[in-house]
């Protein structure tokens, strides 16, 4: 049984790993021709970079083992925001707006939830620098562009703020062991949950908690929040973020869902969701999480996305692919070798068969060389 | 599938849901408990009932098989119920979660501070956390059912268990001897169903809210 491969980890055969390779080649042309520049991460880092400002989710999600040079414990990434992140704070320490986009697997100890793999193909972009409105603008155009150039339609873009959360929670009170729980219990939207948790808070901010589970639809849910949401200037504030991104982005699928903060915990302002028939939970998420880079020694203005590329791609519709052209072996043959030469520089593939190999049984060929004239010119191949 | 797939299970949940279906105007066309059918039609054309195993339902709703869901809270709990919105607690199927143990057990006693205590029951989660939150070890024995025998076959010193009148209790000669949590069924719903069916599933939502709150 040495060909059993752990639980929740599996191999890309050549049809899956076909899509994945265009779906990311295609995506990341997309963030180049918007400006973001690739970085690389290594694959493994101490723990304490990893998990800086993160919350503790990550942590259980994060594979660990000790570095033999250093002594110290190294995790593998779970999450490549927070490694680029770094490097923005850190290494490049560059002034102004920076933009860098990245693609690379991350290890999860624990699938998550609906998720058949441990092994997800991070693929993200990120804006450094750039504290205004425009910028989350700009990651949620670059999402959906994305999203549809997978030729998957980005049915609902969700959209919503942590900072109301925060500032609810805080004005109530709410005791730093409860924050998590309370967060938690948002999430799902467990209302009776959140009525045992919250009853010994103060109003209004009590029942302020207990009303962001319904505070989810379309634009009315913004005029909805303004009435029922205590008068605090930072629910203001995200609100009119909030409003000013949906006036913006007229025209993408827009809605709101106030208690929807999913993230890492980094999140500190607004956050966006986008969900796709056919898929049971959000397929993309990104945010605002500015500071991030404060423990690298820089607090910088940041906000991006991110997607798993292979559940991109077991979701995008399969694309007619061409085939590839089989050609005999040809030996010294300069003329078939021109031939070969010139049918690959205008991007097609071909086999070429070696001594002793016959015919075009199992092989990806729709097409063959064949001789006629004197010269060389494709013919299709009979199957029979 | 563009319409609405509700996943119930068979026996109590099933017929004290159908009150708050009707409430919604979905009146399933069989009953599972003489129809043999997983997939029951209802009144509305696009409004189907699946039927599974009580543990399965949250499974169901989470993969998004089902759009909503009708499941105790006791499972929920075991299942984690990560990626599942829950907001409604429904007050049907009530029960609670006990420690019993045999008439004459000094259970006071096995459970003061670092004690090591040998608990049956088949909801290991629940629990698990009820006797780490009081400071006492627990070897876990996970059974799948009659759980009352356990502690009368030597298999272990008491129970967790779901406890409706007392009466298999009593039949058994066991004694409750402290409640963990009052346990009814709650409506979980898929995250990208309440985003995307909005239209299908708000009217259901609100009615099976109105239909709580007058039952209250």
């Amino acid at each position: 049984m040495n060909w059993l491969l752990p639980e929740y980890l599996a191999d890309a055969l050549p049809a899956e790993a076909a899509k994945i390779e265009r779906l990311r080649r295609q995506t990341l042309d997309l963030f180049r021709c918007h400006g973001y520049e690739l970085v690389m991460p290594p694959l493994l880092e101490y723990l304490e970079s990893l998990l800086t400002g993160s919350g503790q989710d990550l942590r259980l999600k994060t594979f660990k083992l000790v570095d033999q040079l250093s002594g110290r414990t190294m995790g593998v990434r779970a999450d490549i925001t927070p490694q680029v992140a770094r490097i923005d704070a850190h290494l490049l320490n560059r002034q102004g707006v920076v933009r860098l986009c990245y693609c690379d697997s991350v290890l999860h100890t624990l699938p998550a939830a609906t998720a058949g793999t441990r092994e997800p193909i991070q693929i993200g972009a990120e804006i450094y620098g750039h504290a205004g409105v425009e910028a989350d603008l700009e990651i949620i155009r670059l999402m959906a562009a994305a999203l549809e150039g997978a030729g998957l339609s980005a049915a609902r873009l969700d959209l919503s703020h942590v900072g109301i959360f925060r500032a609810i929670a805080q004005a109530a009170g709410l005791p730093a062991a409860a924050d998590e729980e309370v967060f938690a219990l948002l999430q799902v939207k467990d209302i009776p949950g959140l009525q045992a948790a919250c009853a010994g808070l103060p109003e209004p901010y009590r029942s302020a908690l207990l009303r962001l589970p319904d505070l989810y639809g379309d634009a009315s849910v913004l005029a909805k929040a303004r009435q029922q949401l205590p008068d605090l200037p930072a629910v203001h504030a995200g609100l009119d973020l909030l409003s000013a991104l949906a006036a913006k982005a007229g025209d993408l699928p827009i809605g709101f869902d106030l208690s929807d903060l999913r993230g890492y915990h980094y999140h500190n302002g607004v956050v966006f969701a986008a969900y796709s028939p056919g898929y049971a939970t959000a397929l993309a998420l990104g945010g605002r999480y500015d500071g991030a880079g404060e423990a690298f020694g820089r607090a910088r203005p940041a906000t991006g996305f991110s997607m798993d590329l292979r559940e991109v791609a077991r979701l995008a519709p399969a694309t007619q692919v061409s085939k590839a052209i089989l050609a005999p072996y040809g030996g010294e043959d300069a003329q078939l070798a021109a031939a070969i030469a010139r049918l690959r520089a205008e991007g097609e593939a071909v086999v070429e068969l070696l001594p002793g190999q016959a015919g075009s049984e199992g092989l990806p060929c729709d097409r063959r060389l064949v001789q006629q004239d004197g010269k060389w010119i494709i013919a299709a191949i009979n199957k029979d | 599938m563009n319409g609405i797939t509700i996943a119930l299970s068979k026996g109590r949940i099933f017929e004290e849901t159908l009150p708050l279906l009707a409430a919604a105007g979905i009146v399933p066309a069989e009953n599972p408990e003489t129809s043999r059918k997983l997939i029951i039609g209802t009144n509305r054309p696009d409004v189907r009932v699946v039927i599974v195993r009580a543990t399965d339902a949250p499974t169901y709703v989470q993969h998004g098989a089902a759009d909503l869901g009708v499941v105790g809270k006791d499972v929920l709990i075991e299942h984690g119920g990560a990626g599942l919105y829950q907001p409604l607690d429904l007050k049907i199927a009530k029960c609670r979660m006990s420690v019993a143990v045999p008439a004459g057990f000094d259970y006071e006693h096995a459970v003061r501070q670092g004690a090591r205590l040998k608990i049956a029951t088949k909801y290991t989660k629940i629990a698990r956390e009820h006797f780490a939150a009081k400071g006492v070890h627990v070897d876990l024995i996970k059974l799948y059912g009659s759980m009352e025998l356990a502690p009368l076959a030597g298999l272990s010193d008491a129970i967790v268990d779901l406890v409706s009148t007392g009466g298999t209790l009593k039949a058994n000669n066991l004694v409750e001897v402290e409640h963990i949590m009052d346990i009814s069924s709650r409506l979980i719903v898929n995250q990208a169903s309440l985003k995307l069916k909005r239209e299908t599933l708000g009217p259901i939502l609100d009615a099976f809210t109105q239909a709580v709150e007058k039952n209250a």
